[in-house]
């Protein structure tokens, strides 16, 4: 297997789309995660002061708002990497890595390139987990990458706030690394198993966009007071993938992201997370050993 | 329809691809294989022929483990279609070649290789083999229909294998491509390996074939020698004047199957080896005779007649 996954590295390492998502991944963190919060918590608008209140009580607002800023402000400092960079995998992270797993098996699909690897001598398994490591390593470089990326924009406004520079404990941070790779990759099995259910890269990325952003949204609009459906909601993937991610950092942070009636810890969340990527990894390759390869 | 089988070496050690009763139905309703025996031996170029749709594909998958049969078995080297060990030792372009377009002709060899375990250098020595060197480093797809043929016949190389299964390798290559490539399994062949080569292309199999199975609605109909196919229908071809006159002295003449004037010639089904005597009756007869040869039937003609007019 080790050959194969030195083939499979190959493939995703050379591959145009995987860079390019790792673009919109990294633009992602540095664009939305940080410039542009930046730039609106630097500006928050005056608040408006009654021009006959009295001076002490203008500038007590003056001193809330500042604060208000700073507080806003201090999501970006280092010492909140972990929280504030995890956030953003549930969504633009999870997304990402669903398409780049629907990617590298949807293609050899529609390249029809399957046969040409199964001519050759791995063994349908060997290629199957081949290629999910090889997938796993990728994702372990986003997630490495964003958590870089996103200590050197901290790092950056913290220097331009004249902060002080505290970073995040180092368990905190590897707990962090860990839980942003559970997340990816369970969105990335996602892909992979409906890129080999439908045979197909568009069909793969398409339903799982459905269902990322439109599925559970639906549901969860249900006007359903049944309290086994309230239960059931707390297993979706999404949800849980929100789960962990908004778990690090401190109370205010979590209340920002915390789903109403919800109290699943992050453990929970991870062993859903990893249920599910279990499944889905499982039940693809099943289908990719069994299927006939025309 | 005619189902012919020559005589076989049954030696099982010889039989490098051996098929038994082999089946493959769609849903219950489409036959795409039916019930076929096959055998290829070892050190010889096999030809697998029929028209399209006649089930070649679905065989050369078969044996390469790509789908399952829904009866019936296979052996490839001695082993299950499809497994590991079997599949180290045989190189395979089934239809058209399927590479990463994004990589380059050497890339997709270095991870073809990967997938094969065998040495990167031997990327470079298939290149050579198939004069694609200097091109390997262009993207896949930026390849011609020739180069990506060439590329698939580089893949089938790689692993040096005993047994080579070759799907339509000619398609779309343009006569020197097809030239190149007849050299290329003659090549292999003299190395002592063995070629099953599927085609609809009668010619190109006709020149580089040892022996040949014709495959109709997924059933093999005729497997002979080419030896076989090119003796059992002899014949000569007269030119001849007066050529009314050289057809009715021949037809009074003994063991003359069948005589009939095509296309300003006299053509008679009769042992070839019966040309002298021939020759000297109708000289005899007054006949003159400019041309006598032997009436080398093309292997169209004779499949045609095999199948039952179905063409091949």
């Amino acid at each position: 297997m080790a050959a194969s996954f030195a083939a499979e590295l190959l493939k995703l390492r050379k591959r145009p789309a995987t860079w390019v998502l790792a673009a919109i991944w990294l633009a992602f963190v540095i664009l939305f995660a940080y410039a542009l919060p930046y730039a609106f918590f630097a500006n928050l608008p005056e608040p408006e002061v009654p021009e006959n209140a009295p001076p002490e009580i203008q500038s007590e607002m003056q001193a809330q708002n500042e604060a208000a800023s700073e507080q806003l402000m201090s999501q970006l400092y280092p010492e909140n990497l972990t929280s504030y960079v995890l956030s953003g995998f549930s969504g633009t992270g999870g997304t990402l890595a669903l398409i780049l797993g629907a990617l590298a098996v949807g293609s050899e699909y529609g390249w029809g390139t399957l046969k040409t690897v199964l001519s050759q001598r791995p063994g349908r398994l060997g290629t199957f987990f081949a290629k999910m490591l090889a997938l796993v390593v990728m994702l372990a470089l986003f997630v490495v990458l964003a958590f870089v990326l996103g200590a050197v924009c901290s790092l950056v406004v913290a220097g331009l706030q004249g902060a002080p520079v505290d970073w995040p404990p180092l368990a905190e941070l590897l707990e962090a690394l860990g839980a942003g790779a559970i997340i990816l990759a369970a969105w990335a099995a996602l892909g992979v198993f409906l890129a080999t259910l439908f045979r197909s890269t568009a069909l793969a990325i398409g339903l799982g966009l459905f269902y990322a952003l439109a599925l559970e949204g639906l549901v969860f609009g249900l006007p359903i007071p049944n309290q086994t459906f309230q239960d059931a909601r707390q297993f979706f993937l999404g949800q849980n993938s929100s789960f962990l991610a908004n778990s690090f950092g401190g109370e205010a942070l979590q209340q920002n992201f915390a789903l109403s009636g919800s109290d699943i810890g992050a453990a929970q969340a991870a062993l859903v997370l990893c249920a599910y990527l279990a499944a889905f990894v499982l039940i693809a390759a099943l289908v990719f050993r069994q299927r006939d390869v025309t | 329809m005619i189902h012919e089988t020559s005589q076989m070496d049954n030696r099982d050690d010889a039989l490098l691809v051996q098929i038994r009763g082999l089946t493959k139905r769609y849903g219950g309703r489409i036959t795409a294989v039916d019930d076929l025996d096959l055998a290829v031996k070892r050190g010889e170029v096999y030809g697998f022929l029929g028209p399209n749709g006649a089930g070649k594909t679905t065989t050369l998958r078969m044996l390469l483990g790509l789908i399952k049969p829904t009866s019936g078995s296979a052996t490839v080297m001695g082993e299950e279609p499809g497994s590991p060990a079997g599949l180290t030792r045989v190189g395979a372009l089934v239809e058209s070649p399927a590479f990463y377009p994004y990589l380059s002709g050497r890339d997709n060899l270095r991870v073809m290789a990967h997938y094969s375990g065998v040495a990167p250098s031997r990327v470079e020595e298939v290149l050579q083999q198939v004069e694609l060197s200097g091109r390997a480093n262009d993207k896949f797809k930026k390849y011609s229909l020739g180069m990506k043929q060439r590329l698939g016949v580089a893949t089938a190389l790689l692993k040096d294998p005993e047994l080579l299964i070759l799907d339509e390798p000619a398609n779309g290559l343009d006569p020197k491509g097809i030239a190149d490539m007849r050299a290329i399994i003659r090549k292999v062949r003299d190395e002592g390996k063995t070629v099953l080569l599927s085609s609809h292309l009668l010619g190109e199999v006709e020149q580089i074939c040892d022996r040949i199975g014709v495959i109709l609605k997924g059933k093999l109909v005729i497997e002979r020698t080419m030896v076989e196919l090119r003796d059992r229908e002899g014949g000569l071809l007269i030119r001849a004047e007066p050529l009314e006159e050289a057809a009715r002295v021949v037809k009074n003449l003994p063991r003359i199957e069948e005589s009939k004037v095509v296309d300003g010639m006299l053509q008679l089904t009769v042992d070839p080896a019966r040309a002298a005597d021939i020759n000297a009756t109708l000289v005899n007869a007054g006949v003159r005779v400019s041309e006598l040869r032997p009436d080398e039937r093309s292997l169209e003609e004779m499949f045609l007649e095999l199948t039952g007019g179905e063409t091949v």
